[in-house]
Order: C-alpha cells, then sequence, then structure tokens
C-alpha cells in the first residue's frame, strides 16, 4: 500500500518544492567553472561576425534539461554578432528547432542572424554529405544537401546541440575529420557526459557543456545587454531536484537492503541447516 | 516555463492540450495505463505523421522534384531517387527483391559510414589520448596512467573463451566489474537526465498552466 503510495506523493512533494517560494540556498551555478572557461575561451576566438552552424537534434526527453543552457548560447552568439545556421539531421531535433524558431521570432531576434537550413534526411552519410558541402571549394558543394539560397561563408565554429542519436559524436567522426580545423562545441544531456567527456579530453570537442551544473555556472557568466529577453525567467528549481535525487537514492536503497536482507537470510538458514 | 508558448488564443489551447497530456501521461504513475495507453499511440502517429510531413516538404519536393522540375534532362542521379522513393513506396506489390534495394542501400551506407567515423574519429584518435604520457601536473599524468590501465583491464575484460592464465583472469574479472561502475554510473546520469524531465513538466503545470509560480 505504501509502496502504490510512493509515486503520487512523491509528485506531490516536487510539485510542493517548486511552489516554495525559497530554495534553501541551493545553487547550481557554484559548480567547477572550467566547462564554462572552455566555453567562453572558444567563443571569444570567433572572429567578428562569425558564421556559426548549429546542429540542433536535442531529444525530447532530455531537452528539458538542456534548454535554459541552450537559449543562453545562443543569445550570446547573437549578442557577439554571429550568423546562426540551423540544421537537424532528426525529426525531434527538426520539431524543436521549429519550436525555438517560432520563440526567436516572438522575442524579435534579428531575423538576419538567423538561417534556417531545414532538416537533412540520411543520418550519418548525410552528415558527410554536409561535411564536403561545407568546404572550402564550391564545386565540391553536395547537390541537394544545401538550400541554394543558404549559401555560408566560410564557418567559424559548429555548435552541436545533442541528446539524439545524432549528436556531438556523430558530428566528431564525421564532421570533424572532414572540414580542417572547425572547431565543434557541444551542449548535450548528463546522460551522454560519459560518452563525450573523452572528446573534450582528447580536443575533437572544443568546448561541452554537459551538466546542469555546467549549464547553470556558464548561464551566470554571460552578459546579454538587450538580449537578456532570450533568457528563462525561472532559474531550474533546484529544492525540487534535490527532493527527486533524495527520493531515487532511498528507492535505490530499499533495493540494495531488500537484496542484502535476502543474502542475510539464505546464510542464517544454512548456518541453521 | 518552457517558453515555447505565448499569450494568443492559440497558445493557450496549446498549454491546455500539453497540460492534459502531461496529467494523462503522469497519471500512469497513479495506476491510470488504459488512457496513458492511448497517449502512447497518439505520440506515435503524431511522430510518424511529422516525420512524413518532413519527408514531403523538406526532401522529396524541394530537394527531388522541384529540382528535377526545373531542370529534367541535366540531373539523372535524381530520376534514381525517385525510381528508390517508388520502390520504397510500392514495397508491399513489389517482388521481395527489388523492394530490398532501398533498404539495403541505406543500411549499407549507415554502416559504413558509421564504422569509417568510429575508426578515424573514435577509435584511433581515443586510442592516441588513452597512451599514458607525462602530462604538466602529476595529477594529470597519474590520471591518464589510470585512464590507460582502466582501458587495457576492461579491454581485456572482453576477452572470452581463450585460454587463461590466473593474472589474465583476475585482470579480465576487474575489467568487467570496471565495466559494470561505468554502467551505474552512466545509469546514474540517466536517472538524473530523467528526473530533471520530470521536475520540468511538473514545473510546467504549476507554472505555466496553473499560473501558480510567477
Amino acid at each position: 500500500m505504501l509502496w502504490r503510495m510512493a509515486s503520487p506523493l512523491l509528485l506531490l512533494v516536487l510539485a510542493g518544492a517548486l511552489l516554495l517560494p525559497f530554495d534553501l540556498g541551493l545553487r547550481l551555478d557554484n559548480a567547477d567553472s572550467s566547462a564554462t572557461r572552455g566555453l567562453n575561451a572558444t567563443l571569444d576566438r570567433l572572429p567578428a561576425d562569425p558564421t556559426v552552424l548549429v546542429g540542433f537534434d536535442p531529444d525530447l526527453g532530455t531537452y528539458a534539461e538542456l534548454r535554459p543552457t541552450v537559449r543562453v548560447l545562443l543569445a550570446d552568439l547573437l549578442a557577439r554578432g554571429a550568423r546562426l545556421a540551423f540544421i537537424s539531421l532528426t525529426s525531434e531535433g527538426r520539431a524543436l528547432a521549429i519550436a525555438e524558431f517560432d520563440r526567436l521570432d516572438r522575442l524579435e531576434a534579428n531575423p538576419r542572424q538567423i538561417v534556417d537550413l531545414g532538416f537533412l534526411p540520411g543520418a550519418e552519410a548525410a552528415l558527410v554529405a554536409l561535411a564536403r558541402g561545407l568546404g572550402p571549394d564550391p564545386a565540391q558543394r553536395t547537390i541537394g544537401v544545401l538550400p541554394e539560397e543558404a549559401e555560408l561563408p566560410q564557418l567559424a565554429m559548429a555548435v552541436v546541440i545533442g541528446g539524439n542519436d545524432l549528436g556531438p559524436r556523430s558530428w566528431v567522426e564525421q564532421v570533424a575529420p572532414r572540414t580542417d580545423g572547425l572547431e565543434i562545441v557541444a551542449v548535450a544531456p548528463t546522460v551522454l557526459l560519459p560518452e563525450l567527456q573523452p572528446y573534450l579530453a582528447s580536443g575533437q570537442l572544443a568546448a561541452l557543456l554537459a551538466t546542469p551544473r555546467d549549464g547553470a555556472a556558464y548561464r551566470v557568466s554571460v552578459e546579454l545587454g538587450p538580449l537578456e529577453r532570450m533568457v528563462e525567467p525561472a532559474p531550474p528549481p533546484t529544492l525540487a531536484i534535490l527532493l527527486g535525487l533524495v527520493a531515487a537514492v532511498a528507492v535505490l536503497g530499499q533495493a540494495v537492503a531488500a537484496r542484502l536482507a535476502i543474502a542475510v537470510r539464505a546464510a542464517r538458514s544454512r548456518e541453521a541447516s | 516555463m518552457n517558453g515555447l508558448f505565448g499569450a494568443e488564443p492559440a497558445d493557450v489551447a496549446a498549454t491546455w492540450v500539453a497540460a492534459i497530456v502531461t496529467l494523462v501521461v503522469l497519471g500512469a504513475l497513479v495506476g491510470e495505463r488504459r488512457v496513458f495507453g492511448w497517449s502512447q499511440h497518439l505520440l506515435a502517429g503524431l511522430a510518424t505523421g511529422f516525420l512524413a510531413l518532413l519527408a514531403i516538404t523538406e526532401v522529396i519536393v524541394p530537394r527531388l522534384l522541384e529540382q528535377l522540375a526545373t531542370d529534367p534532362a541535366g540531373r539523372a542521379d535524381l530520376w534514381l531517387g525517385v525510381a528508390l522513393v517508388g520502390v520504397t513506396a510500392a514495397a508491399p506489390w513489389v517482388p521481395r527483391a527489388v523492394a530490398a534495394v532501398p533498404l539495403s542501400i541505406a543500411i549499407g551506407a549507415l554502416a559504413a559510414f558509421a564504422l569509417g567515423g568510429a575508426v578515424v574519429g573514435t577509435l584511433l584518435p581515443q586510442l592516441a589520448a588513452s597512451v599514458a604520457r607525462p602530462e604538466p601536473t602529476v595529477v594529470a599524468t597519474l590520471a591518464g596512467a589510470a585512464a590507460a590501465a582502466i582501458s587495457g583491464l576492461v579491454l581485456i575484460g572482453f576477452v572470452h573463451g581463450a585460454p587463461r592464465g590466473r593474472i589474465l583472469a583476475t585482470a579480465a574479472s576487474s575489467g568487467r566489474w570496471l565495466m559494470l561502475a561505468g554502467l551505474g554510473g552512466w545509469l546514474g546520469y540517466l536517472l538524473f537526465s530523467r528526473l530533471l524531465l520530470l521536475v520540468d513538466r511538473l514545473a510546467f503545470l504549476v507554472g505555466d498552466w496553473l499560473g501558480l509560480v510567477p
């Protein structure tokens, strides 16, 4: 009975924590700021009025985690005068990109700074074609990969919003070897951190934000000026997150304790016999 | 909270629809699974419909049909594309050997590019990076050596069926335990990501929908 009530009780506790006007001083942004320093250093190396290719392929299940950071990063790039060329290789990423375009339009982002390259089908092969199309020689442009009206000047950087099958790892594997010196910056959900950390360590990724704490540390480091309106007004609810983690640890502990109890009972019965 | 909806009547309606569907999904946690099952069908249907829409409006029409209409004689490769689309669409009615052609091309290309990319982009650079070498600090050097040792142990853990001595068997066992620890850590990250999604959905209900959070 108690177990059946656990789920709705957890929902009520989390919802109640969201309503509290305080967060007990819990902060996400006091993390190790090395990821933020790495990202800011990469962004500072951008030339004037750069063109940045944004590979927008988050997934619906993890975009909630990335959303505040992605929006600040896009606003940061716009504030630096960057022209953002969005491309999606998955249908989920395309759906989320369309929603973000709508939001940017509502927030009156400069339309000349935003280029929609649309949906590119073909998975890994499409990334290969895209990388060839981005080369310096226009004759090598793969016909049909990019719309003709979306001629891109030399790209300064690629930002990959990950979460889906074709994320930062695919860009490192398929695009980086075919584009000489194109720096790749990734924003990815926590679940991809173990997969992407080695690429950051080996220098294949120029910068990586892959935890809510890294994202929060980056968000507070950015001065957006008039583009501050693009930032989500409410920060992630830290108290609710902490309570959820406590609940998760309790469930895990209960499972471990149950296994231990079974093992102890089995040992005792062996001793008794 | 998610900022995807504005204040127009259509946006308000969208917020209500999103809130109701969110409640339906959360309802599965309290035992209401029938409506939750319908919502899964709805999601599958919408995803399929959206993918079909994308394929037609962003791929087949602008990158195939429009270009063929502009220059039908100059783009022989696109006619091949039309033929492949036609065969895919008619798969239930054409011989299996013919229907398998577009699928074979897709799977073959996917495997070839994925494998090649994995070798060039991941395997070789990561092998090079996992070689322990002197680093600027002692801690970094030790971390590099530990990474190399763990990589080696986990690789040995994948050795199955070969005759082993005691040392190799111990190393393989250690490698498997290290891999299990890694998987455990990864599951922890996965749980954290899903927890954030749950909290975000509740924040959407409490904030965007009910307006209880400013």
